[in-house]
């Protein structure tokens, strides 16, 4: 029907028996950066682990045009979803070159490893510069760097990032904004899960609002930015 | 003289310490399972060596062996039994190992008898001096191998893309498994490798002591011992550990006698835990 990349249509999820997700409809078409907002506890992340099925869900999932609920986490990522997770999770003690190569583990293309490997490096200067250093004693913002870059050697063909500014300075969320960009330039679609709703809308085309664990609007990043009662709700988060 | 001769004797024994404890130090910090049944799959190295060499196989020639051998059996055992629990508490892993160790060491008692049993082609009981020091060349032998599979340990994991997956899998499960690590088989790699270092293990102590089917009882202890004190992430570390209590145990040996030489890893075991209580806690 739709020839989006990403389509979630009545989606339903949780935990155990109590539902966290109800009737969940969202899609995430070719070179767009979609947004996903809502405040502390709204669900953000169970729609991220319900994507990659890690958790129970019930309803439509397609990506790619196939129905991969009952796939599994494995069998997505393989397919080329792939995940920055929230707090980044990097490989602490690994040095950074090797946090990136983790990223490319179920790779096997030594050429397309290095231009990955080259592409990262253009995007993220700084993960050159300190290849040989341990990821655990990078800045905050040159982890959540070094996490993209290692999500990106695995070849995304849609790339979802879970509260990428938590606990970044504002000019270091700006820097990365930028670079995602770059990214959907590069022909790899995001979505975007984020507290900051107002640097989430600053570089998306669409955004999704969820409260509760339901989308209460659905529109273009314009639409919300200007939109009273988000901007009420979300208040000084940004301009 | 006499101290020099017994440094001597206490480093090149010690290296084999090393090797022993680095099975166990492995499996420790990847998987957080203490494996009650290191000393027991040592016991089973020295004897299938032994058996190999009655009918006339040179212990050096059957190492390889042995290693395969033990790679399979502990692979097997993660992989069917031990997979099953590996994340459960600790109490449970320790029940299973010790379970694992009675019946390991009851089998050998009913299959191999109590005898003590040695492994000693032409060279285990060789000499060669070097001024007033005599060097035991099969002790020199199994320290030799000891360092060397050590390093060879050390570069699997620094630069293969198993040991990035072993290590990355010890740092974070969750993100391992993001980035599409399967950890049921690293871990069963990992115990496989653990098993397989108890292999060579038993081999080299077939030649410079003695196998009976209860040498598990003082080795798992000692190996635990060595594993704190190394460090459970760097092979080289937990080798120069195994030194430390092989030049302790021949000191004492000297100034105590022999009979307070286990006193040491326990005494020194217990130093540790007072004066680094949460250093080692962090470890386990
Ligand atoms: N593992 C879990 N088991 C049970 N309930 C959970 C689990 N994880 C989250 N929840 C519940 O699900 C709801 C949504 O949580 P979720 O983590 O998806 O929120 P979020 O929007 O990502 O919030 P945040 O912005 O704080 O990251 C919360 O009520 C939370 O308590
Ligand atoms: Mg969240």
């Amino acid at each position: 029907m739709s020839d989006a990349l990403l389509d979630i249509r009545g989606l339903t999820a949780g935990y155990g028996d109590v539902p966290v997700l109800t009737d969940i409809a969202l899609t995430v078409g070719a070179g767009e950066i979609v947004a996903l907002v809502g405040s502390n506890g709204a669900g953000k992340t169970t729609l991220l682990r319900a994507v990659s099925r890690i958790i129970k869900a019930s309803g439509s999932l397609r990506f790619l045009g196939e129905d991969v609920l009952p796939l599994t986490p494995e069998a997505l990522f393989a397919r080329g979803l792939v995940q920055v997770p929230e707090g980044r999770q990097l490989f602490g003690r690994m040095t950074v070159a090797e946090n990136l190569m983790m990223g490319a583990y179920r790779r096997r293309d030594r050429a397309g490893i290095d231009a990955s490997l080259a592409q990262t490096f253009d995007l993220f200067p700084v993960l050159a510069e300190r290849r040989a250093q341990t990821a655990g004693s990078l800045s905050g913002g040159e982890q959540q760097m070094c996490a993209i870059g290692r999500a990106l050697m695995a070849a995304p063909k849609l790339l979802m990032i879970d509260e990428m500014s938590l606990g970044l300075a504002p000019i270091v969320v700006d820097r990365l904004l930028d670079v995602l960009v770059a990214i959907r330039g590069q022909g790899v679609p995001i979505l975007m899960v984020e507290q900051d709703v107002f640097a989430a809308l600053a570089v998306a085309d669409r955004g999704y609002v969820l409260e509760h664990g339901r989308i209460v609007k659905a529109a273009t990043a314009e639409t919300l930015k200007s939109d009273p009662a988000l901007q009420k709700a979300y208040l000084g988060s940004d301009s | 003289m006499l101290l020099v001769q017994i440094l001597v004797n206490g480093v090149l024994l010690g290296g084999l310490y090393g090797l022993m404890a680095l099975g166990m130090a492995l499996v420790w910090g990847v998987l957080n399972i203490v494996n009650l049944a290191h000393g027991a799959f040592i016991m089973l190295g020295g004897y299938l060596v032994f058996f190999l060499f009655t009918a006339g196989l040179d212990p050096l020639v059957s190492l390889p062996i042995a290693m395969a051998v033990l790679f399979l059996f502990g692979y097997v055992i993660q992989r069917s039994l031990l997979n099953l629990i590996v994340r459960s508490a600790l109490l449970n892993t320790l029940l299973f190992t010790f379970g694992l160790d009675v019946v390991l060491t009851y089998l050998a008692q009913l299959l191999f008898s109590a005898d003590f049993r040695t492994i000693n082609p032409s060279y285990a009981g060789a000499n060669f001096s070097v001024g007033a020091v005599t060097v035991p060349v099969g002790r020199l032998i199994a320290f030799a191998i000891a360092v060397a599979l050590a390093l060879l340990l050390y570069l699997l994991l620094e630069r293969t893309r198993l040991g990035r997956a072993i290590r990355a899998t010890a740092q974070n499960l969750d993100a391992a498994r993001l980035y599409g690590v399967n950890p049921a088989q690293i871990y069963a790699i990992t115990f496989g490798i653990g098993a397989a270092l108890a292999g060579a293990a038993g081999t080299l102590y077939g030649i410079v002591a003695q196998i009976t089917p209860y040498i598990g009882v003082t080795l798992t202890p000692k190996s635990f011992v060595i594993a704190i004190i190394g460090g459970l992430d760097n092979p080289l570390r937990i080798v120069a550990g195994g030194i430390v209590i092989g030049v302790a145990e021949a000191v004492t040996s000297l100034y105590l006698g022999p009979t307070y030489t286990d006193v040491v890893s326990f005494g020194l075991l217990v130093l540790i835990l007072v004066l680094r209580p949460a250093q080692s806690l962090k470890i386990a």
